[in-house]
């Protein structure tokens, strides 16, 4: 299986405004301590293997969309944010070089977040297309017919070519699609989220965004980490700090980054993904928090295995 | 994990020993109500002793706010003496805004907890 990155920033997508690429420019500039480079290729070496992420790459701003390859020949799309254009863009042209035009999306939930990028989604434009829509949730449809309308976008839902079918799923009854077995869990969020584990060859990924945590019902988390037991990725929520998640943003829908990290390591799970970036991070923040939640990994393991904390950005892809 | 509640310079001192984990938070957050209440009927503040203890996951850092809800306005909570690790933890959790973090018991018994920066 291999999981891309769409989209990973939360509520709102973000654009690096000038200042924060000239901010790049300049503590490039330093760290070159005035080197000349015989070309481009040296000097992107040079960046590549001496600046930080947030100053050699930036993290991005679309907001939620991961794809997981590894199914029997139909695309694996989780979320339908913002960054679900730069995947129909892509999916058009791999489609175009003869892979399958069959799609499955599933639906964590339908904040603006999570499904505003459907109506620039290329290959629902397209009449040789099959869309599978997968969600707990049982208003899916209405939710994606109603972005449609006049009042918010020119496009009503009923002018799109590709085959749709919707399917709402109970929670906790693993169901095949393209091959791989999906099991779906409710998460804590305003109109309900849901959180899905796909599992296939022995290997499994789980995609648990907008997952609120809550402080007087922690022994609900045995379930959580049940879902996460062993797992080789786990794409959770982790947009405040835990002191956010309990004062200011209490009810806000989401969770912390050290409460991923306990959650993972008593699920045995190999690898967490730090996901739902908060949008007035900065590149550098994030990094920050990156690096932090690797630190408190490393002070609260009990014992080996170490849980790998990557933090994902837009376009990174993971191999399980 | 163990746990002791004593009275000293005129505050309720609780002191968690051992490390607050998925296994222990529970015992924790019993023993921090306990002693939330008790400083309540006594009408003193409540310092939590950080020394003995090892490490602190979020189960146990979520005890303590359950705890500092439970004490309302009525009792001041401060945490004492972290060690390293505790000290990491609060600051990354951020739990160091939320509570009174002192260098140690003396200090917080002369109410010199405060907010880190």
């Amino acid at each position: 299986m291999l999981v891309r990155f769409w989209g990973t920033r939360g509520s709102l997508p973000v654009a690096q405004r000038a200042e924060a690429i000239q901010a790049k420019i300049v503590r490039a500039l330093l760290a070159a301590e005035g080197r000349r480079f015989p070309d481009e290729a040296a000097a992107a070496a040079f960046a590549e293997g001496t600046l930080d992420f947030a100053t050699y790459g930036a993290y991005g701003g679309a907001t939620s969309c991961v794809e997981i390859e590894g199914g029997d020949g139909a695309f694996l799309v989780c979320d339908l944010g913002s960054g679900l254009r730069e995947f129909g863009l892509d999916a058009a042209r791999r489609c175009a070089a003869g892979h399958p035009a069959v799609y499955h999306l599933f639906l964590s939930h339908m904040h603006w977040d999570h499904i505003m990028g459907f109506p620039f989604f290329g290959p629902a434009f397209d009449p040789g297309a099959t869309i599978v829509i997968h969600s707990g949730h049982a208003d899916a449809e209405e939710a994606l017919r109603r972005q449609q309308d006049e009042i918010s976008f020119p496009v009503p839902f009923d002018w799109l070519k590709a085959t749709f079918e919707f399917i709402v799923h109970p929670v906790a009854e693993p169901f095949e699609a393209a091959g791989v077995t999906v099991t779906l869990i409710q998460q804590h969020h305003s109109h309900d989220s849901y959180g899905f584990h796909f599992a296939r060859g022995g290997r499994s990924v789980i995609y648990s965004t907008d997952s609120e945590h809550k402080l007087d019902n922690m022994e609900s988390e045995a379930a959580f980490e049940a879902f996460f037991a062993d797992a080789d990725l786990v794409i959770c929520d982790t947009m405040y700090s835990l002191g956010d998640t309990v004062s200011l943003k209490q009810d806000w829908g989401h969770s912390s980054n050290i409460v991923a990290v306990d959650l993972c390591h008593a699920a045995g799970a190999k690898r967490l993904a730090l996901f739902h970036h908060e949008p007035t991070y900065s590149d550098a923040d994030i990094q920050r928090m990156h690096a932090e939640t690797v630190r408190y990994e490393e002070l609260v393991r009990a014992a080996p295995p170490v849980l790998e904390v990557i933090c994902a950005y837009d376009g990174l892809e993971v191999a399980i | 994990m163990d746990w002791e509640l004593r009275r000293s310079g005129g505050r309720l001192v609780g002191q968690p020993r051992g490390r607050v984990d998925d296994t222990t938070w529970e015992a924790f957050a019993e023993h921090l109500t306990d002693g939330v209440r008790q400083a309540a009927a006594a009408d003193l503040p409540l310092v939590i002793d950080l020394s003995g203890l090892d490490y602190m996951s979020s189960r146990g850092l979520r005890a303590l706010t359950m705890a500092k809800r439970e004490a309302g306005d009525a009792v001041r909570i401060t945490l004492a003496a972290p060690n390293d690790r505790m000290r990491e933890i609060l600051a990354i959790s951020r739990y160091d805004k939320l509570f009174e973090v002192a260098a140690d018991v003396d200090a917080a018994l002369a109410g010199d907890g405060r907010p880190e920066a």
